[in-house]
């Protein structure tokens, strides 16, 4: 017995006890790829000393020497303070990217799905020719033969103070602070607050008597009247900014130019198409018996498809759709073919300009990881949120 | 269990620290190699490029037998692809004056177009051997960007193109204005620099390559056009005629800044850059000697010592070879193949060119312009 139980709890050797060699192996292949990656930076550092090109982040701190439209970046500002200035851009044609192709992905497939002959014949002819061609091809075509064929400035369309259209952009009346703002926006904030409540309040008065919320109402009603009451109470900080015509150019207002626009409605028209599919694909994903059985309760088609099919589906698309809004903010770096100075363009004249390439694009791929895992991130979160439990 | 969780802790620490120690890829002092805790890197580190390592371009291009050009393929007079598909111009006239003084042989160039913003770093990576392609000299370029430029070819000054029919004369008057420009060019820089000394308010609008912008240009998209001269006289002077040809643009009167263009090759090999030098001066110098292309022959019999040395020619012995590493008479085969500089100028920039460019600067010292080859001896 004795024999027996030491024969039980006695090891193999290491060279051939499997858990001994699981640990050694992963940790031989781990040393191989740091040291790889040890060798490679080290090369790279040789070879930029051996060119007598910098091997630090000093670059950064280097005037920038270059201006950069519809921003207030002056070009003696720091080559740190233009690639902020390029994410900035890079973020909001992303975020309006993303917001704009969901809404037109979502109609478009489900337009695709609809009874109508027409209606589905022209969201099929829609998606199919955008998506088979190259985003930059869509880009650069609705730049030259679109938005570049609009009138020039001497011969603008223009629509008595409220609109200026171009093929210097569309200039519309914005607002523009006049005195101070800081009171008002806490307002603001302070009627948002208020909006949430009420939609909150009302939801549970629902629950609980069964009595319609109106809740959407109820909300936009308090923040309408709190920032009603605060903009007369702090003195009309906010006055319109009319666009006024001049001969070059339209001053005041907010503009929209043609580069801008060509690269977001080609993001969005691009991106839009592959939604659409995923959205499709989604809808029929969802069992047929729960289309019937919403019939079956007496739901109207939309009700059956807001109330019962596109909840279930969104469930089903929000990992695709992380990848196509992933996609979107990759993609917006073909702004650099018409001049819209995104972060890879500004980060492409200061290597241009003199700084380091090496380092110039590891900042560059950083901002679009950082981003990139910032919008993963958010969408995990929703697909947690509506994952079965 | 315990214990390979400690033995894999343990081999993820030491990971990490070999990691932490070998990212210093700044702050360092000038140490030999940067030294970090891989001792193989030494000797196989100089993998990068084709270079093969210092002083050693000259003969890998001998013996690879072709010349490695970076080249601009849009720029009409100096470097364009013809319809029939040969590159053309001023700069590709200076490559095969390089490839004919190193591989005795013009036509053996691999010629590379790249744009504005590719163009150190290709020559940094030793993609190509030279750059020749209207760049022009300037202090960051010649220290952060780890190039040595060569003998200018070409003095220009910075200007300004409009439509025909709208009345600037002066920078000034474009106060308001949309200026197209080629993103990566000292020509960017240079406007904001000079529209900013004049106080003047305007918006640029920065292209990757003149095929948008020459668009954006024709439809009013912008009210200026700014560039090289050299390069605005080529543009001009294949301007469309159904957009009005030639005389529907006016380059404006105002030099904005100098612009020497040259040829560029990299850091920290010396006797290639001194072999591509002397190859550039060499037509300078035959321009001097008053020797072209088609006196080569007769020039070949002088009895001047000073041209007898300058073509190699063995005068009372050996022929004279200053130790450039290229052969004695390098001279002759460039002169016979492209030609002088004043041949050069003539055939791609000249006056009698499409571009239409008097010598001015450009002409030799002995004729009141800027180009002075230094003595061949």
């Amino acid at each position: 017995m004795s024999a027996s139980t030491a024969a039980a709890t006695r090891r193999p050797p290491p060279w051939r006890d499997v858990r001994v060699l699981r640990v050694a192996l992963q940790a031989l292949f781990l040393l191989a790829v740091v040291s790889l990656v040890l060798f490679l930076l080290d090369n790279l550092v040789f070879n930029l000393r051996r060119l007598g090109i910098e091997t630090g982040f000093g670059f950064l701190d280097q005037p920038a020497g270059f201006a950069i439209p519809d921003s207030d970046f002056r070009s003696s500002q720091s080559v740190r303070a233009a690639i902020f200035q390029g994410a900035r851009t890079t973020l909001v044609v992303a975020l309006a990217g993303i917001a704009l192709a969901t809404v037109l992905g979502i109609v478009v497939g489900v337009a695709r799905l609809s009874p109508n002959w027409l209606v589905r014949r022209t969201a099929a002819l829609y998606v199919e020719s955008f998506r088979n061609v190259p985003v930059l091809l869509i880009i650069i075509f609705l730049y030259l033969a679109v938005f570049l064929r609009l009138p020039p400035i001497g011969r603008a369309v223009e629509w008595v103070d409220v609109f200026v259209l171009s093929n210097r952009g569309l200039v519309v009346p914005s607002l523009a602070g006049t005195g101070s703002t800081g009171p008002f926006l806490a307002v603001v904030v302070v009627g948002l607050a208020a909006a949430v409540a009420t939609w909150i309040w009302r939801t549970r008065r629902f629950d609980a008597t069964g009595q319609p919320h109106h809740r959407v109402l109820w909300a936009l009603g308090v923040v309408v009247a709190i920032v009603a009451v605060g903009f007369l109470a702090t003195g009309r900080p906010y006055g319109l900014s009319l666009p006024e015509r001049g001969d070059l150019g339209v001053a005041h207002g907010f503009r929209l130019g043609p580069e801008y626009a060509a690269l977001l409605f080609g993001l969005v028209l691009y991106t839009a198409s592959h939604i659409a599919e995923i959205v499709r694909g989604s809808i029929l994903a969802v069992s047929r018996g729960q289309g019937e059985a919403a019939d079956a309760l007496g739901l109207s088609p939309f009700q059956r498809l807001r109330l019962v099919v596109l909840p279930q589906a969104f469930r089903i698309m929000i990992p695709p759709l992380a990848n196509q809004y992933l996609n979107l903010t990759k993609n917006s770096s073909l702004g650099i073919a018409i001049s819209v100075y995104e972060v890879t363009k500004v980060t492409r004249v200061s290597i241009a300009q003199g700084s380091p390439a090496p380092q110039a694009i590891a900042i560059l791929m950083l901002v679009y990881l950082v981003i990139s895992l910032s919008i993963a991130f958010v969408t995990n979160l929703v697909n947690r949120r509506l994952a079965l439990p | 269990m315990r214990v390979w969780r400690t033995i894999g802790l343990a081999t993820l620490a030491t990971a990490a620290l070999l990691l932490a120690s070998g990212c210093s890829l700044g702050g360092d002092d000038d140490d030999d190699n940067g030294g970090e805790a891989v001792a193989t890197t030494d000797t196989t580190a100089t993998t990068g490029g084709d270079t093969g390592g210092d002083g050693n371009l000259l003969s890998t291009v001998q013996s690879r037998g072709t010349l490695n050009c970076g080249v601009n393929e849009a720029v009409p007079g100096f470097g364009f692809v013809s319809q029939g598909g040969e590159f053309e111009g001023f700069d590709i006239d200076y490559c095969k004056v390089v490839a004919a003084a190193v591989l005795g042989d013009a036509d053996a160039v691999e010629y590379m177009p790249l744009t504005a913003e590719q163009r150190f770093t290709a020559l940094q990576s030793g993609e190509i051997d030279v750059l020749i392609r209207n760049t022009t000299y300037t202090a960051s370029r010649d220290g952060s960007e780890g190039a040595t430029f060569l003998t200018t070819t070409f003095y220009d000054g910075q200007g300004m193109m409009v439509r025909a029919d709208s009345d600037y004369q002066e920078l000034e008057d474009m106060a308001g204005a949309t200026i197209c420009v080629l993103s990566g060019t000292t020509t960017e820089l240079n406007l904001e620099s000079q529209f900013n000394a004049r106080g003047v308010d305007y918006t640029p609008l920065a292209f990757e390559d003149n095929d948008p912008l020459q668009q954006a240009f024709t439809a009013e998209r912008c009210d200026g056009w700014t560039s090289d001269k050299s390069q605005l006289a080529g543009i001009r002077s294949n301007w469309p005629d159904g957009q009005g040809g030639p005389d529907a643009l006016r380059i404006l009167d105002v030099t904005m800044s100098k612009e020497p263009l040259g040829p560029v090759v990299r850091d920290g090999d010396t006797t290639w850059a001194s072999a591509v030098n002397w190859a550039i001066i060499a037509t300078l110098q035959a321009e001097e000697f008053d020797i072209s292309s088609e006196n080569i022959d007769e020039a070949l019999g002088s009895d001047d010592p000073e041209v007898q040395r300058f073509l190699g020619q063995p005068v009372e012995g050996e022929a004279f070879d200053p130790g450039l590493g290229l052969a004695p008479d390098f001279a002759v085969e460039v002169i016979r193949s492209v030609g002088n500089y004043a041949e050069i100028y003539d055939r791609n920039v000249g006056p009698d060119s499409a571009l239409g460019l008097e010598r001015n600067l450009n002409a030799l010292w002995t004729d009141g312009g800027l180009h002075y080859p230094p003595p061949y001896r």
